[in-house]
């Protein structure tokens, strides 16, 4: 007994020794990347391709390891963990939910602006990374951007007996009202989980109604409130349970074809396309159009457009100037033109990287860039434009609402109170 | 038993290994969460002594009390519903009735699902409308009670709590086990005396485990109960209205929220709920009934 | 207990006793088997069929495909492994080192010995994930970021007071004449525990070892946390792989979910004898 215990210690303490003897080979530089663009994500297959092209291409000099990070929330908690603790990953994928301005004052980031003043900067949408520079240093290298618009399935507007997308906030109604006459659901609603889709929703009033300006003086415009209202309205007209309902739930009903509006981001439209999302053979996406956020009435937000930084590019601060070059080569690399260019049409998501668009344009994504290139300015979604405390208690605030705990008022008091206590 | 002078070593070398793990991974980050609770620091910029304003800051935050009081319940639940619970069916499976092996079995099945697993399935039960609850509701013919139970305010909490009190399997095994050790004697005088199951339950099993392995499950669940955070992570989020967040939750939260402060003070308020919580259990258990002292049939047949 | 155990005939009162013992036992067992049965007909259904078709239609294919792809998509094969080693090594540490402490706080009278035993106490209580900058930084010094090592030196760790606790119970309840016996016939520290409390204490060790066993493979932020190897990734990240935000592959998800339960059902029904019988034959000897 006791040998045996002896036995199975000494394997344990062995196993051990194994793993930590499994040091990188010294010449060359290895970059370590936690990236969620693996597992079931729709830029999974193309990102996984150009990472091999890449560690080919540069065998023996530079090696690029990923950490697949599956879960956003998990990989969110240990960026953090990491971060904090001076163990920055050597490049890594964030997102508005980090304090940037903190973030790029301590120091522990690679600026990239002198490499992008260099030229590299050409590749970029105008101004996209001058706006989340601090003092002039570009850490949080804005990468993936997203449009918020609705899309909504054609042949359930048909039997609804509507031919077009309602235009202004009193039709939508209208539509809804004609909606659940027939039983359909007209859009998905959610405040189980992070609350994602009715954050959109209450993203698309505000701006409808706030325009171009809402952001300036915080929850303080009159648009929150009155947004608030109406994203209270639409509860009526969306499935059961949208108050405890999640992700899963919003895209279970859209794609069990009861939903007739549907609202995410544009790394979505790939779900549109798969085969195993098709109803007697016919594709999603071939029942799919693309809408404009309604006008409101007295609104001042006609003609824009919600948009976010779906993922900012941000590399660890080296010491070691080897090292420094083999990161931003790899930066350079996964935002050169060509490979963005591919990595959209593979996956429907967008960039603010310029790339020649994909001829077809009867494509969604085609007709969201269609979409994003005729706004006439944009605004970035609620959770992007407050501290994070905003995000966590908006399901709080919502479901609140929803259920006459808190009325309109009292909603934008309750996410203005959380966003003080993080201050 | 005494110390005796030869046995000091081996005694701190066997306590040895225990302490140092103990230090390394309790007490240091204990110590370093304490620190933490009283400053201002968002995880990257240098941090700011803030007194005591982030446990202020805590009590006037009603999700933060909702959460105590939430915790509350579910330890009390768990500890004085569930464990009893337990114990019923460890005393009945312990008369071995038929396929008692069978049933021992299959209720212990839930401790072996993750906590994921778990909660991923009673979404999917409670879910508003293709959840099995209403459609079991329905199917009987009570349709008019189907709702939406994790977005009711009524029945959110409720519906968050109880699924998991009829899991009791954990705790039967090891009242079982202890059961199993009380001299057979015992129920053999009963049986002739003319006492009946009940009776013999009331009067011997139940004093006999009780100071052992109630005790340990009581203690246990109830600690189960002030810990929670998974479950009501994946099946609520806290929500509706912060009516079902716990404080582990709350603390998750305020993680998230890079308020590293608020977090660390809403541990250590854990902490000290949790060891009140102890001590009024052991003071419950020792301070009433006869202290059984010639109890076990250790020396069995 | 005897299986000779004469029984009264039953009525009047036991006849009711009786009844609503089985109803007891049904209830428990319906209770516990139905999501399960649940959750086995949603990860063979289509994606499609799991939207649409009722909770408890069966699939009209049965859908192996789903576990195929959970094992080979995510690699969930290796995961398991990863969760056994780690399991099992973790908690065999675990118990050695907390029967240690627990015999040396439950045996002995010592300075410090009632601080000491508060502190593994109070140890059950704190919420781990308060814990995440202080236990990467550890793991991290130690060199032990991304190894089997690291994760099992963690969960051994994290077991420590609860395993302590359980197995401190226990070992109260031996009778001190015993071990006095035995020390009279001149067996010494080692002796005594070796023969006496650590045979006598097997059922709070089966318990705590259990109870550490099922922690370790089910703890998903920790082994997110310290490890970034594929290679090293446990059963619980696997599960993630399926249930990420945009994922619309439900059943997959439900497959990874079941081959994740499936292993410890087995593992359980396969050493359940020999953890009962572990956590009963202590009584005998002595």
């Amino acid at each position: 007994m006791k040998k045996a215990l002896a036995l199975l210690l000494a394997l344990t303490m062995i196993f051990a020794l194994c793993a930590c003897g499994k040091q990188a080979k010294a010449e060359e530089i290895t970059i370590n990347f936690p990236s969620v663009w693996v597992g079931t994500d729709s830029k999974a297959p193309y990102m996984e391709q150009l990472i091999a092209k890449f560690n080919e291409e540069n065998a023996g000099k530079i090696k690029v390891v990923v950490e697949e990070q599956t879960d956003y929330q998990a990989a969110r908690d240990k960026l953090r963990t990491t971060i904090t603790t001076g163990n920055t990953p050597d490049l890594c994928i964030l997102d508005t939910t980090y304090d940037i301005k903190a973030y790029t004052e301590s120091g522990k980031f690679m600026d990239l602006a002198p490499y992008l003043a260099d030229g590299w900067g050409k590749d970029f949408a105008e101004g996209s990374y001058d706006a989340w520079s601090v003092d002039g240093k570009v850490c949080f290298l804005p990468f993936e951007s997203a449009v918020f618009t609705p899309i909504y399935n054609t042949k359930i507007f048909n039997e609804i007996g509507w031919d077009h997308f309602p235009a202004t906030y009193d039709e939508f109604f209208q539509f809804c009202k004609d909606a659940k006459a027939k039983g359909y659901n007209a859009m998905g609603q959610m405040a189980g989980e992070n609350g994602w889709s009715s954050m959109l929703w209450y993203s698309l009033i505000v701006e409808a109604i706030g325009g171009k300006d809402v952001y300036a003086n915080g929850l303080q415009d009159p648009a929150f409130v009155k947004a608030a209202e109406i994203l209270k309205e639409m509860y009526d007209y969306t499935f059961d349970g949208a108050i405890s309902a999640g992700a899963g739930d919003v895209n279970g009903h859209w794609l069990a074809r009861d939903t007739a509006i549907y609202l995410n981001g544009p790394w979505w439209v790939a779900n549109l396309y798969k085969e195993d999302n098709a109803k007697d053979g016919v594709l999603l996406a071939d029942d799919c159009e693309v809408a404009v956020n309604p006008k409101y009435e007295g609104g001042k937000g006609e003609g824009g457009l919600v948009t976010t930084v779906q993922a900012f590019l941000a590399a660890a601060e080296q010491t070691d100037p080897a090292k420094k070059e083999a990161v931003v080569k790899f930066i350079k690399y996964l935002t050169d033109p060509q490979h963005v260019s591919e990595l959209a049409l593979s996956s429907g998501a967008m960039f603010f990287v310029k790339y020649e668009p994909s001829p077809d344009t009867s494509l969604i994504s085609q007709k969201l860039t269609q979409v994003a290139n005729d706004a006439a300015f944009t605004v970035i979604h609620v959770n992007g434009a407050f501290p994070t405390a905003f995000s966590t208690e908006f399901p709080a605030a919502l479901s609140a609402l929803i259920l006459g705990q808190v009325d309109a008022q009292g909603f934008v008091d309750q996410l203005q109170t959380a966003i003080d206590n993080a201050a | 038993m005494k110390l005796e002078r030869s046995d000091r070593g081996p005694l701190w070398a066997f306590l040895g290994p225990a302490i140092v793990l103990m230090v390394a991974f309790f007490v240091i980050p204990v110590v370093y969460v304490a620190v933490v609770s009283i400053l201002k620091w968002n995880g990257i910029s240098t941090p700011a002594f803030n007194s005591l304003r982030n446990y202020l800051m805590l009590f006037k935050d009603k999700a933060f009390t909702r959460s105590i009081l939430n915790n509350v319940i579910w330890a009390l639940v768990a500890g004085f519903i569930q464990v009893p619970l337990a114990m019923v069916m460890a005393i009945i499976l312990s008369r071995k009735p038929k396929g008692w092996k069978f049933f021992r079995t299959v209720y212990f099945f839930p401790q072996v699902i993750s906590g994921i697993a778990l909660a991923t399935m009673w979404r999917a039960i409670y879910n508003a409308d293709t959840g099995l609850l209403n459609g079991l509701l329905k199917a009987v013919g009570l349709g008019h009670l189907a709702k939406d139970w994790l977005g009711t305010i009524e029945t959110a909490f409720p519906a968050v709590l109880i699924y998991w009190i009829f899991y009791v399997g954990y705790y039967m095994v090891i009242m079982m086990a202890d059961i199993t050790t009380i001299d057979e004697s015992y129920y053999e005088a009963a049986t002739i005396d003319g006492a009946t199951d009940f009776q013999q339950a009331i009067h011997i099993t139940i004093p006999l485990i009780r100071r052992t392995s109630l005790l340990t499950c009581v203690t246990l669940a109830s600690v189960m109960g002030l810990r929670q955070f998974e479950q009501v992570y994946m099946l609520t989020n806290g929500q509706p209205a912060n009516t079902t967040s716990t404080i582990v939750l709350y603390m998750y939260k305020k993680l998230q929220d890079s308020n590293y402060g608020m977090a660390s003070a809403s541990a250590v308020i854990l902490i000290i709920v949790g060891v009140i919580f102890i001590v009024c259990i052991r003071k419950l258990f020792e301070g009433r009934g006869e202290t059984v002292k010639v109890k076990k049939g250790r020396a069995g047949k | 207990m005897s299986e000779t155990r004469v029984r009264p005939a039953l009525h009047g009162r036991e006849l009711i006793l009786a009844v609503l013992r089985w109803i007891l036992i049904i209830f428990f067992a319906v209770y516990t088997l139905v999501p399960l049965v649940w959750l086995t007909l949603a990860s063979l259904k289509t994606n499609s069929e799991f939207l649409t078709s009722g909770p408890f239609a069966l699939p009209r294919i049965a859908q192996w495909q789903n576990y195929v792809n959970a094992l080979t998509v995510a690699g969930l094969g290796r995961m398991l492994l990863n969760s056994v080693i780690v399991g099992l090594s973790a908690t065999l540490v675990n118990v050695v080192v907390a029967s240690m402490g627990a015999y040396c706080i439950s045996r002995f009278r010592f300075n410090g010995r009632e601080k000491i035993f508060t502190l593994f106490t109070a140890g059950i209580l704190v919420p781990l994930n308060a814990l995440m900058v202080p236990y990467f930084v550890i793991i991290n010094k130690l060199g032990l970021y991304n190894t089997y090592g690291g994760m099992i030196l963690l969960y051994c760790a994290i077991g420590i007071p609860m395993s302590t606790f359980l197995i401190r119970g226990l070992m109260d309840s031996i009778p001190m004449d015993l071990e006095e016996a035995a020390y009279i016939d001149g067996c010494g520290f080692f002796g005594r525990f070796f023969h006496i409390i650590l045979p006598l204490s097997r059922t709070g060790i089966v318990t705590a070892a259990t109870f550490e066993f099922l922690t370790c493979w089910n703890e998903f932020v920790f082994a997110n946390l310290i490890v970034s190897s594929e290679k090293l990734r446990t059963i619980q990240v696997g599960i993630r792989y399926f249930t990420n935000q945009f994922s619309t592959d439900y059943v997959s998800m439900y497959a990874a979910i079941m081959i994740s339960i499936i292993p410890s059902i087995i593992g359980y029904i396969l050493f359940q004898e020999q953890i009962i019988a572990g956590m009963t034959s202590g009584a005998v000897k002595g």
